[in-house]
């Protein structure tokens, strides 16, 4: 009989996820993967029942583990500068202690499986981001805006500076390594442009 | 993922293409003891992977061959 063993599971979605990044969606096969994990292409179909399966099952459980990594310490109805700056907290952290599935959730991003993916990010998630957003303007923090303005001012600053230092460069090759002092210089500015 | 993993069987087969594949439905679909069953058409071993708590490797090889198809446990 075949069992499952999780420290083979964890393997198998590592691998997956290094293997997606590195070759892309069309350049994944369930063999290549189970070579690379030194199991069986049966053991593999024991977990998953195809290459579509594995990608949205591993997507799914990286984007909950995501989501929780983000929302850890955060409360929405706290004052909007301290909020955002536990946000800028957690998804700095979440980035850089997990380069490889930050790169998977923009290749997904473009991908058909998008709406597989994205669309069941926890309602947790989207309500406690939605609510901390509307709390900042009901107590008049900030203006008004739509959510994908407010979004581009404050987070976008802090995904390009992080990938400015995953590349190791920024603007015209220049060497970069990413400071607590530039992204607090950044979150800032961040916060000068959005506060009333 | 909940399914007990000792109630799946795989096989590497030579089901090609859909219409392969709707020869095989039928008996595949309407076999009692099936619960669930994919093959997986991208994969170069054209996996069929089948769901049965009480069926064996045999019986599926024997049903599978039985439509004219190339049917063989991956271990």
């Amino acid at each position: 009989m075949r069992t499952r063993n999780a420290d083979k599971e964890l393997l198998v979605k590592q691998k997956a996820i290094e293997m997606l990044v590195r070759d892309g969606f069309e350049g994944f096969s369930m063999n290549k993967l189970a070579k690379a994990c030194g199991i069986s292409v049966a053991t593999l179909y024991i977990y998953y029942k195809d290459k579509d399966d594995l990608i949205v099952e591993i997507a799914l459980e990286e984007a909950k583990h995501m989501s929780t990594a983000i929302l850890k310490n955060f409360d929405p109805e706290a004052p909007f500068e301290e909020g955002l700056r536990q946000q800028w907290k957690n998804r700095s952290k979440y980035m850089l202690d997990n380069p490889t599935n930050s790169l998977l959730f923009e290749q997904l991003r473009s991908s058909s499986y998008h709406d597989r993916v994205f669309k069941t990010l926890t309602d947790e998630f989207k309500d406690t981001m939605g609510r901390f957003m509307k709390n900042a303007i009901d107590r008049g923090e900030i203006e008004t805006l739509p959510i994908e303005a407010y979004w581009s001012v404050a987070f976008a600053p802090l995904y390009s500076l992080i990938r400015f230092h995953s590349e190791g460069r920024s603007i015209g090759g220049k060497p970069f390594t990413l400071s607590n002092k530039i992204l607090w210089q950044t979150f800032d500015l961040v916060v000068k442009g959005l506060k009333k | 993922m909940s399914t007990e993993t000792n109630h799946i069987l795989i096989f590497r087969t030579n089901i090609l293409t859909p219409a392969d594949k709707l020869a095989v439905q039928h008996a595949l679909d309407g076999h009692p003891q099936i619960e669930k069953w994919t093959v997986d058409l991208d994969d170069i071993d054209r996996v069929l992977r089948i769901v049965s708590r009480t069926l064996c490797c045999e019986e599926i090889v024997r049903l599978v061959s039985g439509h004219g198809y190339q049917c063989t446990e991956l271990e």
